[in-house]
């Protein structure tokens, strides 16, 4: 027995909303009836309408993590369903340190980011395909691109843990010479550069250079795997070298950036090889020997010049200026600082005209040639000025203020020791306004003199010095 | 075994069947409070769970005593609700036992009882009951009676449904004989589809390498083993294997380092076990032995999973101190490790496994 109507019913709308608020039939029914009737709406409804699922229901209900998990492990995907539980453990667990570390902290949980679940999903189900398979390298592309998806600051671990595992598969893929595994040594030696541990990562990125030597693959963007090598490999030794300097042991650091240069030299890459130099350049100047810093520092100005690389050459010369002024050839030095300071101005190097003028300054204020060292440190101090950059607008001020005393102090002596009124009157009327003394033309000639006199009494010199900066100071 | 005579009986007494609950026709004689509707179903319920529980269930079905003080009531009750808890456990783990011994018929009354006393004490509606409700879907599974093991299931899905806070552990006990329930009605995708969540919830209360967990993925893999699907019924027997190997070595370890350094304090030898409870160590042996005659049967392809399944059974009998046991599995990976001329350090590994058999026999634990 129906006792439902056909399907196709038109009814006016106010009818159809009232029925529904109606009992299905009126009248009572017995109980039976009830049940055999009730029989026949389920099959009805299951007929005519296509209600939810079962899955459909539990979609809605359960979170989205949990679904996903199910969806995995009903394919028999139970590897990354074991992988993904672990490492959403894991982000529980960091997500509570870093709770309870912090009060703000912004990283959502897992749960809540449903596109790096999706993510999880697509790429761990492919790769264990492809395991299954034995296609290796669809696991390590699949793999691998899970990483590059979590490569953003915050889920850094994550990426991590990708590169690890790349790093284990790529071992087992030998069909394509090994350009694999050279790739994932160059991730494992970042991951470490990263970390820190420098010895690790300089290993790995030997392994990386070792396997793209003489090979031309490329990267996504087109560049050369070997040249990428180099260049990281370049920059391990570098901070390992600056490390060792720290430390003071200069034999090992040179040793490696010798290493570090003949590798350059191998990679055919001209600026590489400038930079190598002159970091092993730097090396031996810091060891003492300066003979072999010169030679290896020329070689890089060489470089420098054929590449028509002004700030190299800038920074070659500077080097070189460095080298010769602790062997204590100024003239020779103040020449290169010279054209230092051409070069960086030719460039708008700022910084690099700064730090020679002050270079230079302090050679002149060495020398005792107040008038030029003053000179150079108010050029650099002009140019920091015009950097407004506060930290070395405040060195150089200082720089500049000594340099003035040990001008002004010459003047002041020779007053001093002239001992006679006018001589006394200008003493007086420059303490009173602390302007700038007027010179007396007679002093000029008389330089020679005052000069031996400074030497005479140095404490005095010091008096001065640490009086006179502040006042300078105070007048810029 | 008596006729009972209605009149006879205290006041308020309910007289019906302990087993079907149809009018009773006849009383236990030792406990007096138990009655049956025929002689059929007091032999099974003695040779069930009555036997054990005749003279415990006295205190709970006649009246209380008459105390003098509150106090002396509130101690009584308490008394009586401590005696429920322990015949609720009690039952159930009879009941346990029976399933996995595979004695599904005398299961039935024991579970009955855990369900009754449940009901009992925790209400018509608590999450308590649904233990009790998938032990008798179990039992009804193991019997053929499909329809019966539904209607318990879904009731206790219904229970779980309802109730706000339930553990992942029957969570995942609900799925698992769900899923079993559908295996049973070859309705593989729902099957899989309950399968997998009962291992989402595994892993949530016990991690996904626990030996708990096995059994879904176990289940899991059969399915896919009936679909002729066996690569990946393959990698899920490997990581079952893995899981109980794991376990088992453990273990080993565990009780290998205990014994060393029990004989230097007492001077006497410590007994091996499993650190399972039964239920546990029946469903190892099962899941165990079924993995490998699948691997038997494609022993000629990968003879190492073989011999991984069988050391895996031998670490299992030896700590369950079944000697005999262990050296057949022993003996026998010895012999497939000759056959398909495996590495000198496979069979050298064997070889070690037997000579500890070995030395247990000639120092038989006493």
């Amino acid at each position: 027995m129906t006792t439902l109507p056909p399907l196709p019913m038109t009814r006016p709308k106010l009818t159809s909303l009232a029925r529904q608020k109606l009992p299905c039939s009126p009248g009572t029914i017995p109980r039976s009836q009830l049940i055999k009737e009730k029989d026949d709406i389920d099959h009805y409804l299951e007929v005519n309408f296509k209600g939810l699922s079962k899955e459909e229901v539990a979609a809605y209900r359960n979170s989205y993590k949990k679904n996903i998990c199910v969806d995995m492990l009903r394919d028999g995907y139970h590897k990354s369903f074991s992988e993904l539980f672990a490492l959403m453990e894991k982000w529980d667990a960091l997500r509570e340190t870093a709770r309870v570390r912090s009060l703000l902290w912004l990283q959502r949980p897992l749960e809540e980011q449903p596109d790096k679940l999706d993510h999880f999903y697509h790429y761990l189900t492919r790769a264990e395909a492809a395991e299954r398979k034995e296609y290796f390298e669809g696991v390590y592309n699949n793999l691998y691109a899970l990483a590059c998806y979590f490569n953003n600051s915050e889920d850094k671990w994550v990426r991590n843990y990708f590169y690890e595992r790349c790093f284990k598969i790529a071992q087992l893929i030998k069909i394509d010479g090994g350009k694999k595994e050279a790739e994932a040594h160059a991730h494992m030696g970042l991951l470490f550069e990263e970390d820190g541990q420098l010895l690790e990562a300089a290993e790995h990125y030997e392994a990386f250079h070792q396997l793209t030597q003489g090979r031309v693959w490329k990267d996504e963007t087109g560049r050369f795997l070997n040249l990428l090598a180099c260049e990281s490999l370049l920059r391990t030794y570098r901070l390992l070298s600056d490390k060792m300097l720290e430390n003071k042991e200069y034999k090992q650091a040179i040793r490696i950036l010798i290493k570090a240069s003949e590798i350059a030299k191998e990679g055919s890459d001209k600026k590489m090889e400038g930079e190598a130099s002159y970091y092993l350049g730097l090396a031996h100047l810091a060891a003492g020997e300066y003979e072999t810093a010169l030679t290896v520092l020329n070689t890089y100005s060489k470089i420098s010049t054929d590449l028509d690389d002004d700030l190299s050459l800038g920074r070659a010369y500077e080097a070189i200026a460095k080298v010769l002024q602790s062997q204590g050839e100024m003239t020779e030095a103040i020449k290169y600082l010279k054209k230092v300071v051409k070069i960086a101005r030719n460039n708008f190097q700022r910084l690099d005209v700064v730090r020679a003028s002050t270079m230079l300054g302090d050679i002149y204020n060495e020398k005792g040639y107040y008038n030029k060292a003053s000179q150079y440190f108010q050029q650099a101090f002009d140019t920091t000025a015009e950097l407004t950059n506060l930290r070395e607008m405040d060195e150089t001020k200082v720089h500049y203020g000594i340099a003035k005393a040990h001008q002004i102090m010459l003047t002041v002596n020779n007053y001093i020791e002239s001992e006679d009124l006018t001589s006394l009157d200008y003493l007086l009327s420059w303490k009173e306004n602390r302007g700038s003394i007027v010179c007396d033309p007679t002093i000029g000639e008389s330089r020679k003199s005052t000069m031996e006199s400074l030497r005479q009494v140095p404490e005095n010199l010091e008096e001065e010095r640490s009086r006179f900066p502040d006042n300078q100071k105070n007048e810029t | 075994m008596d006729i009972i005579y209605p009149l006879a009986v205290p006041k308020g007494r309910r007289l019906c069947c302990e087993v079907c609950e149809a009018p009773a026709e006849r009383v236990c004689t030792s406990c007096t409070v138990t009655y049956y509707c025929g002689v059929v179903h007091q032999r099974a319920d003695w040779s069930s769970i009555h036997e054990k529980i005749c003279q415990l269930l006295i205190p709970l079905r006649t009246s209380m005593p008459f105390y003098n003080s509150e106090e002396e009531r509130r101690h009584g009750l308490q008394q009586l609700r401590q005696r429920q808890k322990h015949l609720i456990e009690f039952c159930y783990t009879v009941a346990q036992k029976y399933l996995f011994e595979g004695k599904h018929e005398a299961a039935v009354p024991a579970a009955l009882h855990s369900l009754r006393f449940r009901m009992n004490v925790h209400g018509l509606s608590s999450v308590e009951l649904v233990p009790a409700y998938l032990l008798l879907a179990e039992a009804s599974l193991g019997l053929g009676q499909i329809v019966q093991a539904e209607e318990y299931l879904s009731q206790a899905q219904w229970t779980v449904l309802k109730s706000t806070e339930c553990r992942y552990a029957t969570h995942s006990l609900l799925h698992r004989n769900l899923g079993l329930l559908y295996i049973a009605k070859e309705n593989y995708e729902e099957a899989r589809y309950h399968l997998a969540n009962d291992i989402y919830f595994a892993s949530c209360a016990f991690g996904t390498e626990d030996i708990r967990t096995s059994g879904g993925y176990f289940h899991l893999a059969n399915i896919f083993h009936g679909l002729k699907k066996l690569d990946l019924a393959d990698t899920l027997y490997t990581k079952v294997s893995e899981i109980w190997s794991k376990y088992l070595n453990d273990r080993y370890q565990v009780l290998s380092q205990a014994r060393i350094q029990q004989i230097d304090l007492l001077g006497k030898r410590f007994e091996t076990d499993t650190g399972l409870d039964e239920a546990q160590e029946a469903e190892a042996i099962q899941i165990m032995t079924s993995i490998w005659n699948i691997r038997e049967s494609t022993s000629n392809t990968a003879p190492q999973k073989t011999i991984f399944v069988l050391k895996t059974l031998f670490m299992l009998y030896y700590l369950m101190m079944n000697s005999s046991k262990a050296q057949e599995y022993a003996m026998r990976a010895f012999n497939l490790a000759k056959e398909q001329h495996l590495s000198v350090h496979e069979q050298n590994t064997i070889e070690e496994l037997l000579s500890l058999i070995s030395a247990e026999e000639a120092h038989p634990i006493t």
